[in-house]
């Protein structure tokens, strides 16, 4: 008979399964009646010869479930362990309840935090054969990263033999004005190959050409996939319709499809992501031996069959030949070459892979939980598995059953987890800092599902495991005569209980101590001071097109026209402009400017940030001033060069001296109106919250350095935000072509920049709650059992006189044992993860030991309060029920 | 009591498709034939007896149905199929084959 008659056959059993039974069970009756019919003959006696016919048949639930194994599917035994293990955890909830959110809740965390690294690190880049992607940077003694020189790329692009294509791409924000509200785009200036190099094409119209990288070639520009549906209604024959930018007439040549992402950049940076509006064709000229000037990035497609180190190796060859060329410029660099996927993923990789160990270590808890359950439970089903067991079950049957009822658990429990993943991606994502990459490829997706099925399977057999285990030694006959109520396992049963509950200890103490280590250093950068004052400020930027002002002077009275109409408004304590903010990581070096009196050491020179600001600026932001004086209106573009100093470049440059009066200046050979003279020290503010000093920086005039793209402060007495609009409207008064940008309060500025610690303390620090939370439930789950074990004991104990004192300090004792073994064990796990979080935090060292001190004993007083109540209860024990009872 | 052989492994089916090629039997019918015709030295036991029956009927080799036994009681007889005379054929020649080799096997080692 072939297979599909075969089966068509199991079917119709399959659905006639109720008649296959009885008529199975009718042909047995039968077969017993005949033997019995047979003995009776045989001259046995009526009764005898009935249990003799039944016992020949043998046992008949064996029987029947054997024969029908045969014509069965092999799932329907499966689904018969299903339906009883619904059965069972339907008639006890509470376990089922607990057991569910245990599991619920732990790989609800890991499936979201999977949805993350599967976003961020897992997800190939949006690029073709995006493994091939490079970035190419220099590196020098006090730059270690540091954007290229155009000649210096030209160069490079012309003499490797690395890259299938290179191509640069720097910064360029343009204004868009002439249709509807004017505003600032983020804009990128690409040399020819750019999107080639990406392995991109346009929708529509074409890239820039070559030519278009000398200047002068005409204005052109591609548009985004965004740009082109919000602002030009997605209208399909924009490819040579002219937009006004920077109040020029660009001609549009090309749209960027849908999906086109910004591959990140280092300076002036803009996120990854669909973040760019418009690129213009990048175009330089001048000189070619003049190579000071560093600022385009590098891109780079490597060649099939040449590795990043082959190309690095080759790159920086170049390089050594383009030093001896250009002794003045070129000597002291490397090129680095990185891969673009560690470039744009390389920074959060530590921080998830953290998070994921964090997350992971709460599941181990919460299995070691589900364990320690189910072995209680399983000693309380002793007697139901011994009466399988005696029936004639094989072990093999028993222990399926109990798995199946483990794997339903951690199943219900992963899709309960699912749900808490697709909640808690959102909010994840909603805690990410602004610049962590890739935030917009966080979804929970296939690969999360996978995993979180993957996850359940094994938390599932891992925490089934033990009390199957248990299972298949049960001894029928004990189990039965001793009725589940003192097992033979007992003593052994509660040995892998007690080191359960160590092992789960150990690990809550280990996140919290990450994350009481993570709080410190969160604390730590929020109780820094700033060096300013954050409350109470309104900031904007603004880019003055050259097109309308092309002199200093115009700039200058631009500037200082708009804040002297803002310090007039109501409710402004002070206004001014800078050419950058604090901690938005817009600062500019300067360097080999000579100083008054002194030389640089031989073969360095000096350097230091340099900013602009008008003299309002200072005031508005709340910077102290150390020494000299602010700014003011009297020093004008004409009246002599002035600076103003922080206290980093004043001890820097003149330690131990009196800074006002002191002159530096940018010629070699300074003549008389070259020098600038420093009029004020004012205090420091660090690049970054968390940077370990504050750099050497000094302040320009605004009038007399002229900068056209200046951030704008206003110090409110009230709420910052009301003065957003009077601040629009004052920039439209002086000129309705501007846009407004980034307008936002210094406190949102300042949060951005803790983001990162903040992030990462609230989650490890929600880890470690879950799992200080489930530790405990484990430790009372363990000395209640121990305490309902000894109830005699303790009954015992008081009958011969002990106080209910004594009794309770017995159990305390058991308990505290419990707790510090794994706490101990948690503190040495501890100072062996500690290199991994160093890089994660702040101003803490990663064995701080009021961290360590504070964590073991809140660990040590959450346990003991957990086991307190079990503890009263011994006391309870009533000595006469005790004795009665034995 | 002396305790008698077992049935050797995978003789079951075939012992069973024998006993039904003179009539439809029932499954008592069946033990009670292999016992007799062996002269009491084979029992089936019921465990694993209706375990095959089923997978003879699952293979197609036997019928079954619901008649009247003499004494008027209901049971289930089976009748050998067509396919299931040719998978008898089979078995008894792979049988006898095997039989054959064990015997050469033991007469050579008598000789010895």
């Amino acid at each position: 008979m072939n297979p599909f008659s075969r089966f068509v056959k199991r079917l119709a059993i399959l659905f006639g399964r109720a008649r296959f039974r009885s008529e199975l069970d009718e042909e047995m009756d039968f077969h017993r009646a005949e033997v019995e019919k047979e003995l009776l003959q045989n001259g046995m006696a009526p009764e005898t010869a009935r249990s003799a016919a039944a016992r020949r048949l043998g046992n008949e639930a064996l029987l029947r479930d054997q024969t029908h194994s045969i014509v069965g599917f092999s799932f329907e035994t499966v689904l018969g362990d299903l339906r009883y293990a619904v059965r069972q955890l339907v008639h006890s909830p509470a376990f089922t309840i607990v057991m569910l959110l245990t599991l619920g809740l732990s790989i609800g965390a890991n499936s979201a935090i999977f949805s993350v690294i599967d976003g961020v690190l897992l997800k190939t880049l949006p690029y073709p054969r995006a493994d091939r992607l490079v970035r190419v940077f220099l590196s020098s003694a006090s730059f270690p990263k540091f954007p290229l020189n155009p000649f210096d790329f030209r160069d490079f692009r012309a003499q490797n033999r690395s890259f299938e294509s290179m191509a640069i791409f720097t910064r360029g924000d343009v204004q868009l004005s002439g249709t509807g509200e004017p505003a600032r785009l983020n804009g990128f200036g690409i040399s020819n190959g750019y999107f080639h190099v990406l392995g991109l094409q346009p929708e529509l119209g074409r890239e820039f050409d070559q030519k278009a990288e000398i200047p002068g070639n005409g204005l052109q520009v591609i548009l985004s996939d965004r740009m082109w549906r919000t602002r030009f209604n997605s209208d399909p024959a924009i490819v040579g319709r002219k937009i006004t930018l920077n109040m020029q007439p660009f001609t549009i040549i090309g749209v960027m499809p849908a999906g086109t992402e910004h591959p990140g950049n280092e300076y002036h940076a803009v996120a990854y992501g669909e973040s760019v509006d418009v690129w213009w064709p990048f175009s330089f000229a001048g000189d070619p031996n003049r190579r000071g000037s560093h600022y385009v990035e590098g891109i780079a497609r490597l060649r099939d069959n040449v590795t990043v180190e082959q190309a690095r190796a080759e790159l920086n060859a170049i390089m050594t030949q383009l030093g001896r060329e250009h002794p003045n410029n070129d000597v002291g660099w490397t090129v680095l070459v990185i891969p673009l996927y560690t470039e744009i993923v390389g920074g959060s990789r530590q921080m998830l892979l953290v998070l994921l160990g964090a997350v992971g270590m709460v599941l181990l808890i919460a299995c070691a939980n589900a364990a320690n359950l189910l072995l209680a439970r399983a000693s309380a089903r002793q007697r139901e598995l011994a009466v399988r067991l005696a029936m004639g079950a094989p072990r093999v049957r028993v222990m399926r059953q109990l798995l199946t009822e483990s794997l339903l658990l951690s199943f219900a429990g992963g899709a309960l987890g699912l749900l808490l993943a697709l909640g808690g991606v959102n909010f994840l994502v909603s805690l990410l800092p602004a610049d962590f990459p890739r935030t917009h490829d966080i979804h929970v997706s296939g690969p999360v599902f996978a995993f979180t099925f993957l996850i359940s399977i094994f938390t599932g057999i891992l925490f089934g495991l033990a009390p199957a285990w248990q299972a298949a030694r049960t001894d029928p006959k004990e189990g039965l005569q001793k009725g589940g109520r003192t097992t033979t396992g007992a003593s052994h049963q509660s040995r892998l209980r007690s080191a359960l509950v160590v092992s789960e200890v150990c690990l809550a103490c280990v996140l919290l101590i990450g994350a009481g280590l993570m709080l410190r250093s969160l604390l730590n950068q929020l109780h820094l001071d700033p060096g300013f004052r954050q409350e109470h400020v309104l900031t904007a930027s603004i880019s003055l097109p050259h097109e309308q002002y092309k002199t200093n002077a115009v700039t200058g009275r631009f500037y200082q026209q708009l804040t002297a109409d803002l310090s007039e408004l109501p409710g402004v304590e002070g206004a001014g402009a800078g050419s950058d903010l604090p901690w938005t990581g817009w600062d500019e070096n300067a360097g080999g400017f000579t100083i008054e009196g002194t030389k640089p050491p031989p073969g360095k020179e000096f350097h230091a940030r340099y900013h602009m600001a008008t003299p309002g600026y200072f005031k508005a932001l709340g910077v102290p001033l150390i020494g000299g004086r602010y700014f003011n209106d009297g020093d004008t573009e004409t009246s002599r060069q002035i600076i103003i100093v922080n206290r980093a470049m004043a001890d820097r440059y003149w330690p131990g001296e009196n800074v006002i009066g002191k002159r530096m200046s940018f010629e070699d050979n300074p003549k008389e109106k070259d020098w600038m003279t420093v009029v004020g020290e004012v205090g420091d503010i660090k690049d970054q919250p968390n940077s370990p000093r504050a750099e050497p920086g000094f302040w320009w005039l605004e009038s007399q350095a002229s900068n056209s793209d200046m951030s704008v402060v206003l110090r409110s007495t009230s709420n910052p935000e009301l003065l957003a609009d009077a601040l629009r409207n004052e920039v439209r008064r002086l000129n309705p072509e501007l846009a407004v940008a980034d307008v936002q309060v210094m406190d949102r500025i300042v949060s951005a920049s803790v983001a990162t610690p903040r992030f990462a303390f609230v989650l490890v620090g929600m880890f470690a709650g879950l799992a200080v939370l489930l530790a405990a439930i484990g430790t009372y789950g363990v000395i209640s059992y121990s305490v309902s074990m000894r109830t005699v004991e303790f009954g015992l104990r008081m009958a011969l006189g002990a106080q209910q004192r004594d009794v309770l300090r017995l159990v305390l004792v058991q308990a505290a044992k419990l707790t510090l073994e794994g706490t101990a064990l948690g503190v040495i796990a501890s100072l062996a993860f500690a290199r991994v979080l160093k890089s994660l935090i702040f101003n803490v060292s990663p064995t701080d030991p009021a961290t360590f001190l504070a964590v073991g004993l809140l660990v040590i007083a959450v346990a003991l309060i957990a086991c307190y109540i079990p503890a009263r209860r011994a006391t309870q024990a009533d000595p006469m029920n005790a004795l009665r009872a034995e | 009591m002396a305790k008698k052989p077992d049935l050797l492994p995978g003789t079951l089916d075939m012992l069973i498709l024998k006993t039904l090629t003179r009539a439809p039997l029932h499954g008592y019918g069946i033990a009670l034939s292999i016992k007799r015709l062996s002269d009491d030295v084979l029992t089936v036991e019921e465990g694993s007896l209706y375990p095959a029956l089923q997978r003879l009927l699952l293979q197609g080799w036997v019928k079954a149905e619901w008649k009247m036994t003499d004494t008027n009681r209901r049971a289930r007889f089976y009748t050998l199929t067509a396919s299931g005379r040719k998978q008898l054929g089979l078995e008894v020649s792979q049988f006898e084959q095997m039989i054959e080799a064990i015997g050469r096997v033991l007469s050579d080692a008598q000789e010895v």
